[in-house]
């Protein structure tokens, strides 16, 4: 599957698009087969998914109860030195190169210079992109593109990295298949040699840690365009008027960071039309110093991306500082340097250049004399390019759509899941998911408007977890490129041009910026035969017994894959539900779109913020690919959209999901635990986290018995040991549970325990702290343990924070009981060993 | 309800819809020609990137007008607006004589698209208030219309973009020529 995304014409490319199309092909299949751990797109999704569930061999220990706290691997991983996103002595360019365009009165739009030489490809379709139709209306309009392009040169290089890459995977993955068969409690047990490995594999490697896997994903990352073009009227030239482009051309996603950089630049270049413009320009941007960012691993993004905490992650920035001033071989040998000090006062951190807020970092580009300030993201998730707003997206739709609601007609079974009024975000979405052809037109709206539409189209979908839409993704294009886009395979461009809207052949779905109104094309593919996975639901006796009436009809009307997995969620959902919990469930709202988008309008209406909303968007992708992941486990029997544990004799369901589905499932009126969870807690799967989000919804949403959730704190206690778990755990919790508005009771309940996650997103630690009082002894002190591990933890303190007094109150209190029982017993023992 | 309504008032008092594409060299005043009919003013353009388009009401007709810019490297995207097309407005500059032969090729290239055989052609001899122009006889003779448009319903209409001056009534001879489509 990953071949759909490489096997796609590059129309806005200048590459030499056949011979490397071929080329990443076979790569990627050689990826794919040499390490199917990683493999990452499934030929029943359309698109490529990053695994934010664990790797599947993840090591269990037998000893769940470990209160104690194990000897932190934590404050040994500290002393590692912090490594930069943006290292130094990188050979990789901030910004590749400088293009300028102007348009010709006599030839149209040409290519003036490119610095420092030629991007290659046609450079007349790169004109034209430089300059969007009615560029003569306006006097300044901005516009992104993208690139695909493999540098012939860099080619080589690439895919040596790659190869390095995976050989070194396969070897950690040796190493943790030993750990597997291999002793218990490694990480206890033989705690320096295994750090000297880690040392070692991380040592060699710059690029080792997964902050950089989006390369590995589907070839070497997209070149971003951002372009400025300016309209002068100018009555000295002939007809009138000069239009001149300049454009930057990064693998940064942060694009827009080069904004007034571009402004500065072009004006310059308007009165000196030289190719020195471009250079001065090039070496600017190219002098900018990164390399005080620290590197994150990917947990550590979604936990930095779901905060609002401003001081989250401090530490590394304080280390990686620390280092800077020792020097460049700084050795993690004293401590008074690498010991993260939190409690530095405001004054210092500004001298010690710390950022005032971590979620970026702020640096300066001295630029024709000008000190300008430029402030770029800590934490990118994948898929998130430039700076657009999910805010005005769905705004632009919703509010036609809550004024006026009009019906889509043709309805179509993959896009309007809940019938013809189906809220148009939900159909975007849908269209996005189902690889449809999207165009957003924005007839005398500014061509970047259009772009960020389709930005921020690609970031709703992805949601950070799934991929590949950028890929698919031309943020303007023109009438020109058309025959070249009708090639791509679901598409998703921005267009000006109101002749789009006449040509229903060439898209599915067409979201019209200037009217607020999306319309499905007359012309849409017809829904082929009842496939398989749908015809598996409606036979009798499939359907879990409690929602079969819900589902059931459901199932009934429908005929296609998303309306079975529509069918499928419902079940869940109301599995997940429990009882009242789900206060909010709204009649006839089998998929939960409706109350979910009623969230999000809500969240927006009372301001909660761009981060709140893209946070619940990636609630939303997460749901969704937890459901079709079960679906695909349900009916085909396997799913590589969540990596499944292998099957093994000791613990036959190889999926929560499909334990929760097969045994009588609890209905929404009596709580009634399902057996498994009834059971002991060696009765779970080993790869506990891999349904991380799982067994958090678990406790969050269903009325377990006090048994039944001992099983799941347990389970979750005994997997959470080192750090990467604790990131994992945090990343969980700081998603939040998902339901029709992030469990509407238990933030009540939150609210009344003091403040829940932080920054109040997500659910923090709120549903794990329960655990503190639950009635077994052992549960409430592997749960203390847990959280005691949480608090050690440089991103889990803040969480601690989050969880207020109760809770923390609780926490002492189970503390100071386990260490009298421990005293207890080792007198009882003294005393048994005397007498 | 509303909509069956004003189609009824549509029938009763005739008023119709024509999409109209203007085409031409680069600086023929296309695109003064379009804003004097939007606008009635006379507007000072810059060259055209890309497209305009407006609309026109006039004489119960509703003219759904597209400016395509013309220069040379651009025309061949021309085609993407032929289909729908009921009337062609061909804009040539009177005085250009040595690129009449190039606007001839065009215009051929143009009208003989399949998807272009039941259009009307409007030529404008644009640029008339210049001295030494061509006359609208004389561009129908350059331009060969009798043979390039053989098939076609045509009109050359002499015009003066700045002044408006027989901006209308080409108009007026497409609104009375269009055949409405069956519906």
């Amino acid at each position: 599957m990953a071949t759909v995304l490489s096997a796609r014409p590059n129309t806005n490319s200048t590459g030499t698009t056949n011979s490397t199309t071929s080329r990443t092909l076979s790569t990627q299949h050689h990826t794919l087969s040499s390490n199917s751990d990683s493999a990452s797109a499934h030929s029943h999704a359309p698109y490529d998914h990053v695994p934010v569930q664990l790797p599947s061999h993840r090591h269990v220990s037998n000893s769940h109860i470990n209160g104690n706290g194990i000897p932190s691997p934590m404050s040994r991983r500290r002393q590692r030195p912090i490594k930069s996103q943006y290292p130094a002595n990188s050979t990789e360019k901030h910004v590749e190169y400088i293009l300028v365009a102007s348009f010709d009165i006599d030839r149209g739009s040409v290519m003036e210079h490119q610095y420092p030489g030629p991007v290659g490809g046609d450079e007349h379709m790169l004109a034209e992109l430089m300059l969007p139709d009615q560029t003569h209306l306006r006097s300044q309009d901005w516009t992104i593109f993208f690139l695909h392009k493999d540098a012939a040169g860099e080619e080589d290089n690439e895919m040596k990295q790659r190869r390095r890459r995976r050989r070194r995977r396969r070897k950690k993955q040796g190493e943790d298949g030993q750990m597997k068969a291999g002793a218990e409690d490694r990480e206890d047990v033989d705690g320096e040699d295994g750090q000297g490995e880690e040392d070692e594999i991380d040592g060699d490697n710059d690029n080792f840690d997964d902050s950089s896997d989006e390369e590995t994903f589907d070839g070497p990352p997209l070149v971003y365009v951002l372009n400025l073009v300016n309209t002068k009227q100018d009555h000295t030239v002939k007809r009138g008027a000069v239009v001149k482009a300049m454009a930057v051309c990064t693998r940064h996603s942060f694009l827009h960071i080069y904004k007034p950089l571009l402004l500065l630049a072009l004006e310059q270049y308007f009165a000196n039309p030289v190719i020195e413009t471009l250079a001065g320009l090039y070496n600017a941007v190219n002098a900018m110093d990164l390399s005080l960012m620290p590197r994150l691993n990917s947990y550590e993004r979604f936990i930095l991306q779901s905060s609002d905490a401003k001081d989250l992650f401090l530490e590394k920035f304080e280390a990686i500082i620390a280092q800077r001033m020792a020097g460049s071989n700084a050795t993690p040998s004293n401590p008074a340097l690498t010991a993260p000090s939190p409690t530095m006062n405001p004054s210092q951190r500004a001298r010690y250049g710390l950022p005032r807020d971590t979620h970026e970092l702020e640096s300066v580009v001295p630029y024709a004399g000008i000190p300008i300030p430029v402030k770029v993201p800590t934490a990118l998730l994948p898929e998130t390019v430039g700076d657009f707003s999910l805010v005005k997206l769905i705004t632009t739709f919703s509010t036609p759509h809550s004024t006026s609601p009009q019906p889509f007609t043709p309805t179509h079974p993959h896009l309007t899941t809940s019938g013809g009024l189906t809220h148009p975000i939900i159909v975007l979405l849908n269209a996005l998911l189902t690889q449809k052809r999207i165009i957003f037109l924005g007839h005398n709206l500014p061509s970047s408007d259009v772009a960020e539409a389709v930005l921020g189209a690609c970031a709703l979908a992805s949601g950070g977890v799934l991929r590949g839409f950028t890929r698919h993704a031309f943020p303007y294009t023109d009438l020109t490129k058309i025959d070249d886009l009708l090639k791509v395979p679901g598409f998703i461009a921005g267009v000006t041009n109101p002749a789009f809207a006449h040509k229903t052949e060439w898209w599915d779905l067409l979201c019209d910026l200037g009217t607020g109104r999306m319309r499905i094309s007359n012309r849409i593919e017809a829904v082929s035969p009842i496939p398989e996975g749908v015809r598996f639901f409606q036979q009798p006796g499939h359907l879990p017994s409690a929602s079969s009436s819900t589902a059931g009809s459901a199932a009934g009307t429908a005929v296609s894959g998303i309306s079975a997995l529509a069918a499928a969620g419902a079940s869940l959902s109301a599995g997940l539900g429990g009882s009242g919990l789900m206060g909010t469930v709204i009649s006839g709202d089998a998929t939960g779109d409706v109350a979910f988008m009623a969230g999000v309008l809500r969240a927006i209406e009372e301001r909660h913020g761009e981060g709140a909303v893209r946070r619940k968007f990636r609630r939303w992708v997460v749901k969704f690919t937890r459901l079709a992941a079960a679906f695909e486990e349900w009916v085909y029997g396997a799913s590589m959209l969540v990596i499944a544990p292998t099957p093994s004799t000791t613990h036959p369901p190889p999926s929560p999901f499909i334990a929760e589905h097969t045994s009588p499932a609890p209905s929404t009126s009596s709580p009634k635990p399902t057996p498994n969870n009834a059971s002991s807690p060696l009765s779970l799967p080993p790869e506990v986290l891999t349904h991380g989000y799982h067994l958090h919804d678990r406790l969050a949403k269903l009325r377990l018995t006090s048994e039944g959730s001992g099983a799941v704190y347990l389970a979750i206690c005994g997997v959470v040991k080192g750090e990467r778990e604790v990131e994992e755990l945090l990343a969980v919790v700081g998603g939040g549970v998902w339901g029709a508005d992030g469990g509407v009771q238990g933030g009540a309940l939150q609210g009344a325990a003091g403040g829940g996650g932080v920054g109040g997103q997500g659910q923090g630690l709120f549903y794990l702290g329960f655990g503190l009082f639950h009635p077994k002894v052992e549960v409430r002190e592997a749960v203390a343990g847990l959280l005691g591990r949480v608090r050690e933890h440089e991103a889990g303190r803040h969480f601690w924070v989050g969880v207020g007094r109760f809770v923390q109150g609780a926490w002492e209190r189970v503390e100071r009981a386990r260490e009298a029982r421990v005293r207890d017993a080792e007198e009882e023992a003294e005393e048994a060993a005397r007498g | 309800m509303g909509g069956s309504i004003s189609k009824m008032m549509s029938k009763i008092f005739g008023s119709k819809e024509m999409r109209l594409l203007m085409l031409g060299l680069d600086a023929a005043g296309k695109t003064t020609i379009l804003y004097k009919l939007k606008l009635d003013t006379d507007v000072t353009t810059i060259p055209t990137v890309g497209f305009n388009v407006e609309t026109v009401t006039y004489k119960n007709t509703k003219f759904n007008v597209w400016d395509v810019g013309g220069q040379d490297k651009i025309r061949p995207l021309w085609r993407h607006y032929f289909s729908g097309t009921q009337g062609l407005i061909f804009v040539v500059d009177s005085n250009d004589r040595d690129r009449m032969d190039e606007a001839r090729k065009e215009l051929e290239r143009i009208i003989q698209d399949r998807e272009m055989k039941d259009a009307l052609l409007l030529v404008f001899a644009n640029k008339q208030d210049v001295r030494g122009s061509l006359s609208p006889k004389e561009v129908s003779d350059e331009l060969m219309l009798d043979r390039t448009a053989k098939g076609h319903t045509w009109k050359v209409e002499p015009s003066c973009a700045t002044t408006g001056e027989g901006i209308f009534e080409g108009l007026a001879w497409l609104s009375s020529n269009v055949k409405l489509p069956p519906k």
